[in-house]
């Protein structure tokens, strides 16, 4: 932190609220503009008629969606997937980058592991064969598809395993010579000091699960399966393409009329509020050193 | 270096470093098995890659091929430029994503209003959740030739740019827009980093006097060494990905020349061939690629930091 | 040593051994052997491409409707969707159900998935299901196209599946917001036959830019999308189709000429002319200035408030695309015209075709109930008079009501005699000069829409949306396709509907960005108009000339 209370120091101050403050803000506006827009009346919208603040008010979006519901089921399918996800990841990833983190000396295996996980992190077998053995495991359709095949974070396995290298190696050799077996080192040293980045992985997994919407899209055969960013972009059709593809012209008024910018924007709206409410609660765990400090004495 | 040190019986050492093993072993196993049902098991498919694969023949029936897909791919009329736009494009994001972000977490560190410093985390990693399908129309409206953007300059009496149909504009829009969206969130790691340091080296540097800057640079830094370069190594087999919702959202033909990317150009392609395995071949070769860059990275990480990243 | 390797490399190979496994495990497919209900129906698992279901009623699905309800009724059958999902989403888990080995018994195909299909030996042979079951009126839909629609479904004397047709060839229409028109006193069209010229619809974009009736402070030319041609008449909404054809030109069409050859649209010296006139009303501002970095959204924006009152497009466009023109200017009104060429004849490419068809499963047990679905959905139901409607199908009069679309039906596909609309049209006719009562007409479809039109002539001002659009599709769309037919307007050209051959899947991609770049080049003056001969050449060289071949040599077949 600046200290002090020199001119100097004051202006260096004034400089570092001033470019924080703007990012928030051109950070801020487009969130603030999809708000506006999902308060505005549709051909307002589609006249690109709205900027920060709404044009014709008009909550009719909102009702629509509060009436639609397969919003409220895709919405609750979401949630279930996120807390199994977050739950089964964070086990993985400590349990893997524990042992991962022991030098080669210490866990003679560890480097062919290493290599596997990052084979396994730039190669796959693609679309099709995935489905199939996915397909062959009989779990289309179900929650599990959305968590068991990105049970293994590996670019969060990574991370916390270098969070662990860096871990002090006095305090697992105290705990040694206390007795601990490796799991409980992993529970009871590298856990509580590892918390800052714990939490960074833990927001990692629950943002990438609530935003993941190509799982559902080739996973789940019936619609009402869709989890709830699925749903929302198979709503947001491409008009364009399905012009161009000989759609019936019924049917396109139809898609046009649920097609309204102003209720996407809303839809958008209403599921990002969950990840806003989330972030002040993981944020407690950034907090700087505090743990690291308390273990040490 | 433990075993030096601790003066504990040989052979029960050994045993408990046998058992210690076993254990690790055991933790390991769980992710190994999903990795292997997942991410292994359907890799057969990369013989996709080889073949002229037509869905109704399968994996079996289809004709191979042999390496005709790449050497189609390097033969495309278009090829060579397509390439450096994506790695244009790509290292931009890369750099300048990452430099944005180390220098927000550093900056927002120093903010001393809890509430401040809560609510502008919470905001800037906002644009993260928004899809380009949303935030292209963000963009387009501040930057086509009536956008805010261009009346702005027109204020200043400067000449207007159509930033989206400009061969010259159209990269640093794309870097730049990506850019804004992804920092904040990107620099949810960074912060984590900033909280990994230990604090009593800031009170005794704050002790000795010595200014802001020095800190920063002498010890904040060096404390995300490690995970600035680690995040850097990551990226890298990305040099090949242009991102491709941002761009097919915001391109048109008039900027084909600079913003044509690999991922545009085969989804282009693959809308009227079906071609799943030219889409297989591509994907191989920037698999390829991306293990090849990565592994160099590693080695000389662990050249220059005498620490290997993983 | 050895031994000391081994240890270390044990998870690898443990690891390569479990996945060999897995591998020749997952290969094995299963298959669920119900094919009959408890009660006797029989079970049809079926692809299912579906729309949007917000008019359905509560409780309604796209597996569960009247339309699933009515077909279980009257043919026995219980349908159950093997998988469901919209446009693309669609086109993927086909391709997924057939690389996995796992075809629903029934689902709509694309012409290449139809034709791998066929090779593979997947689907069977509907010949006799069809000779026997088609219903009359099904086989005199396919006549009316002198049974194109089978052909393109027949392999080797074979009729592998039952194909969608395209029901209409149309010009690309000049759509000019009319209440302008009246406000600055513009006259165009003097002797009423609604054919205009390049040069009066130059002049009404001159008048619109300079007089700014929509009051947008910032009024643009003509909106092109960047993508300039279509290829067919849905996707014409924005592109300078019409603006070709004036010069016989049909841009992204193989054609077939008198002579037999086949040549290219985008190649042709009349797509050369069009693009010079694109290009002076360019460089005159007749044409969007940022034309080429437009998105559909955008352009939509410019008509919404009120930049721009001229745009190109399909007759249906008043349905999805200019509704929100009448929601933010309740007295927008548009006029449709067809751009005449010199003398006086409007060219239009034919087509037959959509290139969706409806596949059964090889070893499916009763292909029959596909022929029947298409009896009920296409004939029975669209054929049955008002008065019968609440009586034998009471739900789906509901339907008709609430305006849910075709999209509901099991099978999202467009099956109508060739020119239907213009029938249509006479009805709608009839009962508006008061010839024929409402309940008469036979399309249930035509009896909903006839009820906007009628609202939206009574009191345009507090008419639907809905109704406006109706009017405007159905009333001035189909209208000037009907005046032209009656005055003998039309100069067809012969399309060749071919799938994708060889190169084409190969080189189509390249061919059509380079086609796109180039115009747009020229359009804007970045290229001078003859470097139209350069891209002829580029085009022949970098496979258009391969690609010419193959169609020959498919069509000889």
């Amino acid at each position: 932190m600046i200290q002090g209370n020199n001119l100097s120091t004051k202006i260096g101050k004034f400089i570092i609220y001033f470019i924080v403050i703007s990012l928030g803000l051109v950070c801020l506006l487009p969130l603030w503009n999809i708000v506006a827009i999902s308060f505005s009346s549709g051909e307002a919208v589609a006249a690109n008629l709205v900027g920060l603040k709404p044009v014709n008010f008009s909550t009719k979006a909102y009702e629509m969606i509060m009436e639609d519901a397969q919003f409220w089921r895709s919405f609750s399918i979401s949630v279930q997937r996120v807390v199994i996800a977050l739950a089964l990841n964070l086990i993985l990833i400590v349990l893997m980058a524990y042992p991962l983190s022991k030098t080669k000396r210490e866990f003679k295996s560890r480097n062919i592991y290493m290599n596997i996980i990052i084979f396994a992190m730039l190669f796959s077998g693609g679309l099709i064969p995935t489905f199939i053995v996915i397909r062959n495991l009989n779990l289309l359709d179900t929650i599990w598809v959305l968590v068991l095949p990105g049970a293994v974070p590996i670019f969060s396995v990574i991370l916390i395993m270098n969070f662990f290298v860096g871990v002090p190696k006095s305090l697992e050799e105290a705990a040694i010579i206390d007795g601990a077996s490796p799991l409980q080192i992993l529970f009871k040293v590298y856990i509580p000091v590892s918390l800052p980045a714990l939490a960074t992985v833990a927001l990692f997994s629950i943002v990438g699960n609530w935003n993941d919407f190509m799982t559902g899209l080739i996973y789940m055969t019936q619609v009402s399966n869709y989890p709830i960013m699925t749903y929302i972009q198979s709503l947001t059709i491409d008009i364009a393409e399905l012009v161009r593809s000989g759609t019936n012209s019924d049917a396109l008024q139809n898609i046009a009329e649920v097609q309204n910018r102003n209720l996407n924007a809303a839809k958008i709206v209403i599921s990002t509020i969950p990840l806003l409410l989330i972030y002040p609660f993981l944020q407690r765990y950034f907090v700087t050193g505090i743990v690291v400090g308390s273990v040490k004495e | 270096m433990a075993e030096n040190n601790l003066e504990a019986p040989i052979r029960g050492r050994k045993k408990d470093k046998k058992k210690a093993k076993l254990t690790y072993h055991a933790m390991l196993a769980p992710g190994m098995i999903f990795l292997l049902i997942f991410s292994f098991a359907p890799m057969f498919g990369i013989v996709m890659a080889f073949q002229d694969f037509v869905p109704a023949k399968g994996f079996f029936g289809s004709e191979f091929v042999g390496l005709e897909h790449f050497k189609y791919m390097f033969n495309l009329p278009d090829i060579g430029k397509v390439f450096r736009n994506t790695i244009v494009i790509a290292l931009g994001k890369i750099i300048f994503g990452t430099l944005l972000a180390i220098v927000f977490a550093i900056l927002l560190n120093e903010i001393r209003l809890k509430f401040l410093k809560k609510s502008v985390q919470t905001v800037v990693y906002l644009p993260h959740f928004l899809s380009w399908v949303v935030l292209s129309t963000v963009v387009i409206n501040l930057f086509n030739l009536d956008g805010t953007v261009n009346q702005i300059m027109d204020f200043f009496g400067l000449e207007k740019i159509n930033f989206l149909g400009s061969n010259t504009w159209f990269q640093p829009l794309l870097i730049g827009s990506d850019v804004w969206k992804e920092f904040g969130f990107n620099s949810v790691i960074y912060l984590a980093a900033i909280a990994s340091v230990d604090p009593g080296l800031h009170e005794a540097a704050g002790m000795d006097g010595a200014s802001w800057w020095r800190r920063v640079w002498h010890i904040t830094l060096p404390g995300m060494l490690p995970i600035i370069l680690l995040l850097a190594i990551l990226s890298l087999p990305s040099v090949l990905d242009g991102g491709f919702d941002q761009v097919y959202n915001l391109y048109s033909p008039i900027v084909y020349e600079t913003g044509d990317t690999i991922d545009t150009y085969v989804y282009r392609n693959g809308l009227v061939g079906r071609d799943y395995s030219f889409g297989a071949a591509v994907g191989l070769f920037k698999s390829i690629i991306g293990l090849i860059l990565i592994l160099s990275a590693n080695n000389i990480a662990k050249k220059y930091t005498e620490r290997k990243l993983f | 040593m050895i031994a000391d390797s081994f240890k270390e490399f044990k998870p690898l190979i443990v690891l390569l051994v479990l996945t060999i496994l897995l591998t020749a495990c997952v290969q094995s497919s299963s298959n669920d052997g119900e094919t009959t209900t408890e009660d006797g129906k029989t079970i049809i698992n079926i692809g299912r491409s579906i729309g949007t279901n917000h008019k359905l009623p509560e409780g309604d699905t796209f597996e569960d409707n009247a339309y699933t309800r009515a077909a279980e009724k009257e043919l026995d059958i219980d349908i159950r969707n093997a998988f469901e999902a919209n446009g693309e989403d669609y086109d993927r888990q086909v391709a997924l159900a057939i690389s996995s080995g796992d075809l629903p018994d029934m689902m709509v195909v694309s012409r290449e998935e139809l034709k791998d299909l066929v090779d593979n030996d997947l689907i069977e042979d509907l010949s006799e299901v069809y000779e026997e079951h088609a219903s009359d009126y099904i086989k005199e839909t396919y006549a009316t196209y002198d049974n194109r629609p089978l052909a393109d479904a027949t392999f080797e004397d074979s009729l592998m599946a039952l194909s969608g047709t395209e029901a209409l060839s149309a010009p690309q229409m000049i759509w000019i917001r009319e209440d302008w028109l009246e406000e600055l006193d513009l006259t165009i069209d003097e002797e009423g036959d609604r054919l205009i010229t390049l040069d009066e619809l130059e002049k009404v974009a001159e008048a619109f830019i300079e007089n700014d009736p929509g009051d947008s402070g910032n009024p643009v030319g003509i909106p092109f999308a960047s993508f300039l041609n279509a290829g067919d008449y849905g996707g014409s909404a924005f592109t300078m189709n019409s603006i070709a054809s004036v010069f016989e030109g049909q841009p992204r069409k193989y054609l077939i000429e008198e002579d037999g050859s086949i040549t290219y649209g985008s190649t042709s010296e009349g797509t050369k002319q069009a693009l010079e006139v694109m290009n002076e009303w360019f460089n005159k501002g007749i044409i969007d200035p940022q034309f080429g970095t437009r998105s559909f959204d955008d352009i939509m924006a410019l008509l919404t408030n009120g930049q721009t009152g001229i745009l190109t497009g399909p007759w249906h466009i008043p349905d999805w695309g200019l509704s929100t023109v009448r929601e933010m200017d309740n007295d927008a009104r548009f006029a449709a015209y067809a751009l005449a060429d010199d003398e006086g004849n409007v060219n239009v490419f034919e087509q037959a075709t959509t290139g969706r068809f409806i596949v059964v499963r090889k070893g499916y047990e009763h292909p029959e109930k596909a022929v029947q679905m298409l009896n009920l959905f296409y004939d029975v139901m669209l054929n049955t008079k008002e008065a019968d409607m609440e009586n034998t199908f009471p739900e789906i009069a509901e339907y008709l009501e609430r305006g849910v679309d075709d999209s509901t039906k099991p099978f999202n596909i467009v099956i109508l005699p060739n020119q239907k609309y213009l029938d249509d049209y006479q009805d709608v006719q009839a009962v508006l000069d008061e010839e024929m009562t409402v309940g008469e007409i036979t399309d249930s479809q035509v009896r909903q829409n006839i009820n906007g039109i009628i609202e939206y002539m009574e009191t345009p001002e507090d008419a639907l949306t809905n109704s406006w659009s109706n009017y405007h599709s159905r009333i001035v769309g189909w209208g000037l396709m009907n005046k032209l037919t009656e005055d003998d307007q039309f100069n067809w050209a012969e399309a060749a509907y071919v799938g994708n051959t060889p190169t084409m899947e190969q080189k189509q991609g390249n061919l059509t960005k380079m086609e796109e770049e180039d115009f747009i080049k020229i359009v804007t003056g970045a290229e001078p108009l003859d470097y139209f001969d350069v891209f002829v050449e580029k085009w022949q060289n970098q496979g258009g000339d391969e690609i010419l071949d193959e169609v020959k040599e498919e069509l000889a077949q």
